[in-house]
């Protein structure tokens, strides 16, 4: 099942392994991923997804293994010059900033001109349609207003690796709906290859273009969409036969709670 | 109902001015009062004679009191900065506890013991008799202090602050000054204030270290009372209360946590 990579793959992840005490989060685990492409992981909680982001964020370290962006070893990279901005699961604002200064944030650390700054934040904020909301303090904005601001923020440095560590997991529907959207317009527009890390098996299918399951410690790299889907421990099939069959012809498997 | 809070916070308020202002109050009548004898509510008779203190050793008095705000904002100063540090550090500990213990340990030693402990490596380092050797004096206990104040800062949620700065590629002290010293001011201002008065008040490591040559205003008091002048002594205290109360006035301003901060461009 898993996957040999491509000498040309862009992002390459060899033998990464983790261990908290005597406890192992994961071992071994290798995948590879293009520029401009997302990977969805899929895993179920205390699989070690977040692990894995943030080790590949450098704000972990790993025990073993190692991380190749575009053919550099990234072991002794620091968090601020991998060019990998890890999104939290709580869309994680700065509360002393309004939405403005909150999105620049990156461009002033690196020292940008201010007409530059300008530019780029006030292009963000129309695509994320934030246009009013400028001066607003991230205390007043809602869950999902929140969660745009912060992928504006990591939007604006134009990261070459964005993780994303179920960020949407605390939007009800459709606000999660949109923000699905939102990411796939923004970060294909971005060119940045996206880890995408969540427990729900619809999500991971709207959001990657290639797939991985991080269960038990061990990671699993699925070639294509189809191997994926046909796997039974993803979920995909039990979710496909909860809506074609359950759903849609109820009087044949009627269910307890839905009489 | 809206009445009866607003009533409420009124009076609240006017128990405060009065709290706060009752030893003020206190010390101008006892310093001009001549004669002042139980079980008599009001002094008898007046005097201003004390007063005239301040004119004579107005000098002195002005710089022995400059000198005790120098090594309360020095002493309070490098306590708080390396106070954030540590706490900084010791958030990054599995085990705090120690830590923590360590830095309360300069509170379970009463301050004379702790100075007459200190007294000799002091005199035999020559750091005796010098504001220096009292700024050294001092600090552990400010720095203790610090220490157990600022450790609250670090949470989770801070931590976190901090990782996504670096990760949008904020250098360390970038970090420091554009995110942690803005959300930790109100933090700091507190922790400043109260390591400025343990200074500002201090006695017992003044007069052992400082070795009768290092005079401040709190030991002024002391000496007046000593020699039996209450009256001078209530008078002096009046300088002495006067800038903590001072700091107390602004304080709500200054200690207020930035909600608002805009970095100038």
């Amino acid at each position: 099942m898993t996957m040999t990579s491509p000498p040309s793959a862009w992002l390459n992840v060899r033998g990464l392994s983790k261990r908290y005490g005597a406890c192992s989060v994961f071992a071994a685990v290798d995948f590879t991923l293009d520029l401009g492409h997302t990977l969805a992981v899929i895993g179920p909680s205390g699989s070690g997804k977040t692990t894995l982001l943030r080790i590949l964020a450098g704000l972990d370290r790993a025990d073993s293994g190692s991380v190749y962006i575009d053919g550099q070893d990234l072991s002794a990279a620091t968090t601020q010059t991998r060019g990998a901005v890890y999104l939290y699961q709580e869309p994680l604002l700065f509360p002393h900033l309004d939405v403005f200064e909150n999105i620049a944030f990156g461009l002033r650390v690196r020292g940008l001109p201010e007409v530059k700054i300008k530019l780029e934040v006030n292009t963000l904020l129309g695509e994320l349609a934030l246009e009013g909301f400028a001066q607003r303090r991230p205390e007043s904005l809602s869950g999902g207003q929140r969660q745009r601001v912060a992928f504006g923020r990591a939007l604006a440095i134009k990261p070459a690796l964005l993780l994303l560590d179920e960020p949407f997991s605390n939007l009800d529907a459709q606000a999660r709906a949109s923000m699905q959207q939102v990411c796939k317009r923004l970060t294909r527009h971005c060119g940045s290859g996206v880890v995408f890390v969540t427990h729900d098996v619809k999500e991971a299918l709207i959001m990657g273009e290639c797939y991985g399951r991080l269960d038990a410690g061990r990671y699993c790299a699925y070639v294509d969409r189809a191997s994926f889907c046909a796997d039974p421990a993803t979920g995909v099939q039990a979710e496909r036969a909860f809506w074609c069959d359950d759903v849609a012809r109820p009087d044949l498997t009627p269910r307890p709670w839905i009489s | 109902m809206k009445f009866m809070r607003s009533a409420s916070k009124q009076l609240f308020a006017t128990l405060l001015v009065v709290v706060i202002s009752l030893p003020f109050v206190l010390l101008v009548l006892l310093s001009m009062a001549r004669s002042w004898r139980y079980p008599a509510l009001w002094p008898q008779s007046w005097q201003s004679t004390q007063w005239t203190v301040f004119q004579d050793e107005w000098q002195t008095l002005a710089l022995i009191a400059l000198r005790s705000l120098a090594l309360a904002v020095s002493v309070a100063t490098l306590a708080t900065v390396a106070g954030f540090f540590t706490s900084h550090g010791l958030a990054r500990q599995r085990q705090q506890g120690p830590w923590l213990a360590l830095a309360l340990l300069p509170f379970a030693v009463p301050p004379l013991v702790y100075g007459l402990c200190l007294g000799q490596g002091f005199a035999a380092l020559a750091f005796s008799g010098h504001y220096g050797g009292v700024v050294l004096a001092q600090w552990p206990c400010a720095y203790g202090y610090a220490v157990l104040i600022c450790h609250g800062y670090w949470t989770p949620h801070h931590h976190a602050l901090g990782e996504l700065a670096a990760g949008l590629g904020a250098r360390p002290t970038q970090i420091g000054w554009r995110v942690h010293l803005p959300l930790a001011r109100g933090l700091l201002g507190v922790c400043l204030f109260q390591t400025a008065l343990m200074s500002w008040f201090d006695f017992a490591l003044v007069r052992v270290i400082g070795a009768g040559r290092v005079q401040t205003l709190t030991l002024t008091v002391f000496d007046y009372l000593a020699a039996g002048d209450v009256r001078q002594a209530a008078s002096a205290a009046l300088l002495l209360l006067a800038p903590p109360a001072l700091a107390l006035l602004i304080a709500p301003r200054l200690l207020r946590p930035a909600p608002w901060w805009r970095p100038s461009p």
